[in-house]
């Protein structure tokens, strides 16, 4: 187990590496960013002279390895925008976004997960195909339409919830909602035919047969099942969901890294973009890697695989 | 590749149960009435509207439906209706050709490494997961911030996203079939690495691989919008669903048609490419249940 | 089971309504002014920025300002207009009294360290090549300071405009980067707190040296997503916001709750033609057939609802510089073939490629496929390409647009300011330079005699109508919207100076 532990933090550390090269080479490719945040007066010697400053003159190489020395120290430079050190800017916005998510994928679980229990409990019924149809529809509509949508309806309209911006409760339910929407309706599917799957196999029917109520054989024996890959889709989801906040902070002016990411992008700020790159590989690399671990725990076998 | 991750892969297409044979039904049919809807649109878009999908008139900016302009016209004056033919196009451009393209590359990568394993396995796999930590919208901005916006660039960021999917489920399932009896057997008797994967792996792929692309399609065409929300969409006057939605959002409190129609062009669409997947899934999935 | 959910349900629909943001308190409330984005630094003359700018000016102040229609300059932490006894000596007098947040006494020596604060290379201050001229800078008095400059430099007035002044004492203690984040001005809010991408709080400074701000408390608050900012303000959460799109005027009205006030900026919006690449742009005929072939005023009257105003030349009306006796190109597609075909060239054959933004002013991209599809019409094929602005940004500067873009330009209240910024061959803002413009550039740019200058920048004026550097296109107007209760009226200038700002008496 240490052994395999072991094995696939290496690996992590390796996708991690690779991550940064690849973004650390983009760069190059998206052409000057040091005009851009001069102004229109600044003279060609200045621009030169800030570009030596920067190291921007230097051979790609020496930049990588100064690049790869200073990640290493935490290091990433300033922001070109607001000329402040890069690292702090993005980690400082992480707690909003590690908010919205967790509370996203609660709501997301706690609507899921029942859903897909009842719908494969009371296959056919009315309630498994409107919980079908809202989970289709679920993954159909763009977060941004629904986010659009709700502030206009909660906002302007009824005037009972807040446009945006982090403060009280109420100013998650907006954005929450918009960023659980997609994850619940593939939450509520997986377990529902998870369940399916497990209803079918002898053992529930042996404990269906020795006449324990259904909803006992439901709970305690095929839920506790079926959890196991809904488990799994968990930890990766929350990577996807990390991601997915990008338009629901961007709608909701919430002040988290997904948004501040896309503002950098724009603006061309790209020892941000590389912090931001940076640590979304790592909390990716470490979600994986938890999921993994857990996945080994529990099921011994595909250790030896 | 860590099974985990193989099981996210499988969840894609949530396979396994469901009807044992292969009626058509309800939501079937409706996804695929939709589906061909959305088509015949596409197709037949320059008969059924008299208009075209870049024709201005500033006389006739922001008009709410009539009769003349079924939908209603945006701040151009431009059909909206017509504009929503033409980006049925787009979308299912879109939606074919990444899936198309994304798909033979997830799929050779995935037989690959799945039926070599050992060390190409392991390298492929990690290929995946750093490909796999850029967040998609982070990535697609990158991209389009690089190469400029338009079309093609929105097309090639969907490829880069979405063939890890295919890989991943294509490599479990080489992994799952690598131990049936019969290719064991094959292999052992000695049987050309070729002619295994063509013979015997290869076959039993193509039905999770197509129900696969049934759901990405719609993934794809919701994903084009994103991306054109954030200012990083077709060129215009390219007309794409993703691209009047963010054009209308600027008039979304006095012009509601600029942002409804699209809107509902497009949950229709992936609403019906996913039925029709769902439909696909439960009646070609070989391991339909007992 | 199912009544306690039911229950627990209503309680929290009653909770969500008995919570939400209620409009009383009116007057302890702050004002809060929505923003597309934080403070790139809260350190005074470093970043040019109108964001950034905007809010800066709340906390620092600044030595002069524009005030009034037509825009004039004012004295505000000076004392007066500057005294100019020969050509390269400038004499500024402050105003007594002043004090800093933190106490520390305002005068010369605060100007003289922040004008050497920014000439340090070392601390990277856009306003730099600005003051490049700058020979020595003098501490007279308390209250007086001598600049003198290397060469006559008449640009300085305008330069000493908005100009804001930090804390001497603060800055030295504790840094450029700690006084970026927490900032200590003599203007008339006191920063309290910024949360990063959330919001800029400020409240009332009682010992401002004008009467203390009517309203007590600022917010800035930053909403990145346009949609998102003009529902703030229709919620009632913001209570002013910029850019109302033209369209969105009469639902804004209708709303009870807000109302639109425009102004015509002093931001001019241009449709470059890059003379730089051999073809027919270089042509003045061509030049000029564009400015005959498209309807400027009818995209005006239709696209911005009249909500903008043409422009003649490269300066807006209310430029101080402007020359008032030229008339716009009249809409005449008959000329434009025929100045065309006599610079030799064949409307239905020329094809060109126009750069343009996507929101960064108003109507932009819209105007550029109406400007396009006028162009159209008389044979010539135009391709439109929409960039994102950091792209079009880059684009520009390092010359990689097509034959034509579209840009603004502002403020911009006199002339040196927009011509010697965009018409000299290096600069790239405008893709436009004549070897004789430059000449006659350079030689307007020294002279002091205020007559003679106009007579300069006026003659220029008419050599570039003529040149037809751009297709003249119209000064923006600045439509922000206001909630009713405030009392505030925008300015050309693009200020929002909240100490001008009142709660109305209702």
């Amino acid at each position: 187990m240490l052994q395999f532990v072991a094995r696939r933090m290496l690996e992590a550390l390796v996708v991690v590496f690779l991550a940064l090269t690849v973004v650390f080479a983009l760069q190059f490719l998206a052409g000057d960013p040091v005009k851009l945040f001069l102004p229109t007066d600044t003279t060609q010697k200045e621009i030169e002279e800030f570009r030596e400053r920067l190291g921007f003159n230097d051979p790609w190489l020496v930049q990588y390895v100064r690049f790869i020395r200073g990640a290493l120290r935490g290091d990433f430079g300033n922001s070109l925008r607001q000329q402040e050190p890069a690292l702090p800017l993005v980690l400082q916005r992480f707690p909003a976004t590690l908010s919205l998510s967790g509370v996203a994928m609660l709501l997301a679980l706690g609507v899921a997960i029942p859903v897909g229990v009842i719908s494969a409990a009371r296959r056919n019924s009315w309630f498994d195909h409107l919980g079908i149809g809202a989970t289709v529809l679920g993954q159909a509509i763009p977060g941004f339409w629904l986010g659009l949508m709700l502030i206009y309806v909660f906002s302007v309209w009824m005037r009972v919830l807040p446009t945006g911006g982090r403060g009280t409760w109420l100013h998650f339910i907006m954005p929450s909602v918009t960023l659980a929407a997609f994850v619940a309706a593939r939450f509520a599917r997986l377990t529902r035919s998870m369940m399916l799957d497990v209803l079918g196999q002898d053992y529930i029917r042996t404990a269906r047969a020795k006449g324990l109520a259904p909803p006992r054989v439901l709970y305690k024996h095929a839920l506790k099942n079926a959890s196991l890959p809904v488990v799994t889709l968990l930890a990766l989801q929350l990577g996807q969901l990390l991601g997915g906040a990008v338009i629901t902070e961007t709608i909701f002016a919430w002040p988290g890294v997904g948004r501040f990411l896309v503002q950098a992008l724009l603006n061309r700020d790209f020892p941000v973009v590389l912090v931001g790159v940076f640590l979304t590989a790592v909390l990716f690399s470490a979600l994986n890697l938890a999921a993994d671990v857990a996945y080994a725990w529990l099921n011994p076998r595909i250790r030896y695989e | 590749m860590s099974d985990a991750t193989a099981t996210m892969a499988r969840a894609a297409i949530e396979p396994r149960r469901a009807r044992r044979r292969l009626p058509l039904n309800r939501s079937g049919a409706f996804g695929l009435i939709v589906v061909a809807l959305v088509a015949g649109a596409a197709a037949l878009a320059p008969a059924i509207t008299p208009y075209g999908p870049a024709d201005s008139d500033l006389i006739k900016t922001l008009q709410a439906p009539s009769r003349e302009h079924w939908m209603g016209t945006d701040q151009l004056g431009r059909d909206l209706f017509t504009r929503i033919l033409y980006g049925a196009r787009v979308s299912l451009a879109i939606g074919l050709v990444t899936v198309g393209v994304s798909g033979v590359i997830g799929l050779v990568v995935g037989l690959v490494s799945g039926y070599l394993g050992g060390p190409t396995d392991i390298v492929l796999m990690r290929l995946v997961d750093v490909q796999l930590s850029f967040p998609f919208i982070l990535l697609a901005l990158v991209v389009n911030a690089i190469l400029g916006i338009g079309l093609q660039n929105i097309i090639l960021t969907l490829i880069i996203t979405g063939w890890v999917v295919y890989a991943r489920l294509v490599r479990g399932e080489v992994l799952a079939l690598k131990t049936l009896d019969y290719v064991e057997a094959a292999r052992a008797l000695g049987a050309q690495q070729m002619r295994i994967v063509l013979r015997h792996l290869l076959p039993n792929l193509w039905t999770p691989v197509i129900i696969l692309s049934s759901l990405q399609v719609a993934q794809f065409i919701v994903a084009e919008a994103a991306i054109s929300f954030l200012g990083f969409g077709v060129q215009p006057p390219m007309a794409s669903w993703g691209n009047m939605l963010n054009e209308g959002k600027t008039y979304i409190y006095n012009a509601w048609w600029m942002t409804t129609f699209p809107g509902v062009a497009l949950v229709l669409t992936a609403l019906g490419v996913n039925l029709v997947g769902d439909w696909l899934r439960d009646t070609l999935d070989p391991r339909l249940g007992p | 089971m199912r009544v306690t959910a039911l229950a627990l349900l209503i309680a929290l629909l009653l909770g969500l309504v008995g919570s939400a943001p209620t409009p009383t308190a009116a007057r302890d409330r702050p004002i809060v002014v929505a923003l597309g984005a934080e403070p790139r630094s809260l350190m005074a003359m470093r970043i040019v920025d109108w964001t950034t700018n905007v809010q800066q000016m709340n906390i620092y102040d600044r030595l002069y300002y524009w005030e009034g229609f037509p825009p004039r300059i004012k004295p505000s932490l000076a004392a007066e207009l500057p005294q100019t006894p020969d050509d390269l000596t400038w004499i500024i007098k402050l105003r007594p009294g002043v004090k800093f947040h933190n106490g520390e006494p305002f005068g010369a020596e605060a100007v003289k360290f922040t004008l050497e604060w920014l000439l340090d290379p070392r601390n990277e201050s856009h306003y730099r090549p600005r003051f490049a001229f700058i020979e020595s800078i003098e501490v007279v008095d308390p209250l007086t300071l001598r600049i003198r400059t290397k060469e006559p430099a008449p640009i300085l007035r305008y330069w000493l405009v908005d100009f804001t002044v930090m804390a001497p004492g603060y800055v030295r203690s504790v840094g450029s980067l700690e006084a970026s984040r927490n900032p200590v001005g003599a203007g008339p809010y006191k920063f309290v707190r910024w949360d990063r991408d959330e919001r800029l709080v400020l409240e009332a400074n009682p010992a401002y040296w004008n009467k203390p701000p009517a309203i007590k408390r600022v917010e800035f608050r930053f909403i990145p997503d346009f949609s998102a900012r003009l529902a703030a303000l229709l919620a009632g959460e913001a209570d002013i916001v910029k850019d109302v799109p033209p369209v969105a005027v009469d639902q804004v009205n209708r709303s009870g709750l807000a109302e639109v006030r425009g102004v015509a900026s002093s931001r001019i919006n241009y449709l470059a033609l890059v003379n730089f690449k051999p073809g027919p742009l270089q042509d003045r005929r061509v030049r000029q057939a564009l400015n005959y072939a498209v309807n400027v005023d009818e995209i005006v009257a239709t696209l911005f609802r009249g909500r903008a105003t043409r422009i003649p030349g490269a300066l807006s009306s209310i430029n101080e510089n402007v020359n008032p006796n030229l008339k716009p190109y009249p809409f005449n597609p008959e000329r434009a073939v025929q100045l065309i075909k006599e610079a030799g060239y064949d409307p239905t054959k020329l094809e060109f490629t126009l750069d343009s933004p996507s929101g960064r002013y108003p109507l932009d991209k819209e105007a550029s496929e109406a400007i396009a599809s006028y162009l159209a019409r008389i044979g010539i094929r135009v391709r439109v390409v929409v960039n994102e602005w950091g792209t079009h940004l880059d684009k520009i500067i390092n010359r990689r647009t097509g034959e034509m873009f579209y840009l603004g330009w502002g403020p911009a209240l006199e002339a040196q300011g927009t011509i010697a910024e965009l018409f000299r061959p290096e600069r790239t803002y405008s893709g436009f330079g004549t070897p004789n413009l430059t000449l006659e550039i350079n030689k307007a740019i020294p002279i002091v005699d205020l007559k003679k200058r106009q007579a300069a920048w006026n003659r220029i004026q008419v050599m570039l109508y003529t040149e037809a550097p751009w297709i003249f296109l119209w000064q923006q107007h600045d439509l922000y919207g206001v909630n009713k209760r405030v009392k505030w009226e925008p300015h050309p200038a693009e200020k929002i100076f909240l100490h001008d700002a009142e709660w109305t008496r209702r």
